[in-house]
């Protein structure tokens, strides 16, 4: 095995694990001691597995984490009548909804979205406490905590759309459903209802920063994965230290694109547009609705709409006047037509309970063949 | 990975362009998809009388208890009566409407519920075909067999589901979709419509969608759904349409809530007669009744067209009976 160890090659270093350095909790707070070696995890990265560091912090971030993700699966069990079959052929559509506008920002019945509200804040507890783990846990290792902030700027996503800006809207029916579809659908509808997002400059802006973020880190591993028979992957010692590596690779960016970032530098980079994506996302979530009602309105207003020649033609029979005036969404009818005296404040036999994974996927009989 | 892959289809696709180029205004077709349904129609087309020309409407005492089809001459009412079986009950045949069993023929009687069902919706295709010729156009319209396809019971219908935001409202009782402002800036206007608002809409143009075939760039620029400029003339149609199911589901599947069989033992046996959904309501239309994933109902075979048929393509009348004074 007499090879040079770089990313170049797929020798595997295994021996006793390393137990890390000793930290004050270190005989209870670290499990999977003392760590062993793994041939499958050495095929895609160190060969050591554990052991990990639970803490406090940890094990309470998981106890939240674990109930906020029962509370939603029992909710999406029970919305298929408790059957496990249809709970594993409809999981993607099924949902675990917020409140309706109605309850505004008071605790709703559980029923109605009680349990959201519940699972919403166990998951928020859990992620919070994830994210001082991550802090505490640079600051033990003398690091810096860029990771922290960086998982901070994803929780302020995460908050934005699910406490701040219905917060600002005054009901937590603004808020997003669980659910793998439903929050799909969600997106398709929050951009439906204000007018087309992509009209929201805060929403270019973090799909710039997402895509930046793909490409930098395609070019920052393409150059490093280049430059590793020549140490490249060491670039910690490349930034004081440079090497031909180093060199190599500035030289070769000056050469195709006339500039270069730093072995230092181009993590700084690569930090803030990821960090950016979710910030910028956030910025734009927040005002869409309390600032901004109509992004495709705003865009006309400030020119960056385009107009498009007028290509269809008209009705065969011409519009009337007064006839494309289609009224606005009204609330929930309370009666049932043809059913007198049904409303859905009595509802004895409990008929009314909806099956959110309904709506989307009710499919057309298709009689007359494949449709 | 393998789900996403078979829930795909393959290519080619048909696309056909609509709107400005470059904006992804067009329609997509699966050309093998296609090719198979037409065919399945082809096989599933009803035997087509030909309509008789007008004559003087049935004398009194031809026919007893004609509510709707007084208009028609006496031999047009029997071809008629016989091409409503080939649309609506081939298999089934007069019995299933009138009753004619070896001891009692009697064609005249409203014993059987579905004989009063078929009245009603005799007088819903009138309607159709002479008040919203803005949605089915005034030379093509529909028969019985654009909705049924020979099947007593169509088979897109829908029951209340119980939940109050349930998208086929729209098709009944619930008019306004909107939910997009007028203006930019929230202080501007006082629009307050909601997510859930939002994602009612969104359930209701998906039904319609399915229903229809077709994409949401068949109607609307979907950079900007609310603008009527930037739409393209099947908008306006669906409009209409939409107007018409309406129509159609509150003045006639409504009133007939108290003539479907609510006990199951009615309809044991027989499942071509249509039941009532969990809350004890009758069947109601939508979209996908009459044009049952094709945004031109039957890819607009003649079959399905209301033709010369006077019964169905005029207001009818009662029949004359031997109480008039003025004969008939």
């Amino acid at each position: 095995m007499a090879e040079f160890q770089n990313l170049l090659n797929q020798v595997q270093v295994h021996g006793p694990p390393d137990p890390g350095i000793p930290t004050a909790n270190s005989a209870w707070a670290r499990v999977w001691k003392p760590g062993r070696m793994s041939r499958l995890y050495g095929m895609i990265g160190d060969a050591q597995v554990g052991p990990i560091y639970l803490g406090w912090l940890g094990i309470t971030s998981l106890i939240f984490g674990f109930a906020a993700i029962e509370i939603i699966g029992f909710n999406m069990l029970a919305s298929v009548n408790w059957d496990l079959v249809e709970f594993l052929r409809q999981l993607p559509w099924l949902a675990l909804e917020p409140p309706a506008p109605e309850h505004g920002l008071g605790l709703a019945p559980l029923a109605e979205g009680g349990w959201w509200q519940i699972a919403g804040f166990f998951l928020t507890i859990s992620i919070l406490l994830w994210w001082y783990r991550m802090y505490h846990r640079a600051r033990s290792l003398r690091l810096g905590t860029h990771v922290a902030w960086a998982f901070a700027s994803a929780i302020f996503l995460y908050l934005v759309l699910g406490f701040f800006r219905p917060l600002l809207m005054g009901n937590f029916g603004e808020a997003v459903p669980f659910g793998i579809f439903p929050h799909l659908d969600w997106t398709a509808a929050f951009s439906l209802r204000y007018g087309n997002l992509f009209y929201n400059p805060f929403h270019m802006l973090s799909i710039a920063f997402l895509y930046g973020s793909a490409l930098l880190f395609a070019m920052h591993a393409g150059t490093i994965l280049a430059t590793a028979k020549m140490g490249g992957e060491r670039e910690i010692d490349q930034i004081t230290d440079r090497g031909t590596a180093a060199e190599r690779s500035m030289l070769f960016w000056r050469w195709t694109m006339g500039f270069n970032a730093t072995m230092e530098s181009i993590h700084r980079w690569a930090w803030w547009f990821a960090v950016l994506v979710t910030l910028t996302g956030g910025i734009g979530i927040l005002i869409t609705g309390p600032v901004v009602d109509n992004w495709y309105r705003w865009g006309q207003k400030h020119g960056i709409v385009p107009q498009y020649p007028a290509v269809y033609a008209a009705p065969a029979v011409p519009v009337q006047p007064g006839e494309l005036d289609a009224p606005y969404q009204t609330a929930p009818p309370v009666t049932f037509p043809g059913l007198p005296g049904f409303t859905i404040e009595d509802d004895p036999a409990g008929l009314l309970q909806s099956s959110p994974a309904d709506v989307f996927t009710r499919q057309v009989n298709p009689t007359i063949g494949g449709m | 990975m393998l789900l996403v892959v078979t829930a795909c289809e393959r290519p080619p696709m048909e696309v056909t362009q609509k709107g400005p180029r470059g904006l992804g205004l067009q329609t997509v077709q699966n050309p093998r998809t296609v090719e198979e349904s037409m065919a399945a129609l082809e096989e599933s087309l009803p035997q087509t009388l030909t309509p008789l020309p007008a004559m003087d409407p049935a004398p009194a005492g031809a026919f007893e208890n004609v509510q709707v089809l007084g208009h028609l001459s006496e031999a047009e009412f029997t071809v008629t009566m016989q091409q409503i079986t080939n649309w609506v009950a081939p298999e089934q045949g007069c019995n299933y409407c009138h009753v004619v069993t070896p001891d009692s023929v009697n064609y005249a009687s409203d014993a059987i519920y579905t004989k009063v069902v078929s009245r009603r919706m005799l007088q819903m295709t009138q309607n159709i075909n002479t008040n919203w010729t803005a949605h089915v156009g005034d030379t093509v319209g529909v028969n019985c067999w654009t909705c049924h396809q020979g099947n007593p019971v169509p088979s897109n219908y829908w029951f209340f589901s119980g939940d109050p935001r349930q998208p086929e409202r729209h098709y009944l009782d619930r008019d306004g979709l909107r939910v997009q402002g007028e203006f930019a800036l929230a202080s501007e206007g006082d629009n307050t419509h909601s997510i859930k608002d939002a994602e009612y809409a969104y359930g209701v143009m998906m039904n319609l969608t399915n229903g229809l075939g077709v994409n949401c760039t068949f109607c609307h620029n979907s950079a900007r759904f609310a603008d009527w400029e930037e739409s393209s003339p099947q908008r306006v149609t669906a409009l209409r349409g939409l107007r018409m199911i309406r129509n159609l589901n509150m003045d006639y599947m409504v009133s007939l809530q108290d003539t479907w069989p609510t006990d199951p033992a009615d309809y044991a046996g027989l499942p071509d007669r249509a039941r009532t959904g969990p809350l004890g309501d009758g069947p109601k239309l939508s979209c996908a009744t009459c044009h049952q994933g094709v945004n031109k109902p039957q890819y607009s075979n003649e079959a399905s067209y209301a033709g010369g048929w006077r019964a169905i393509n005029q207001i009818g009348r009662p029949g004359a009976t031997a109480d008039d004074s003025d004969g008939g």
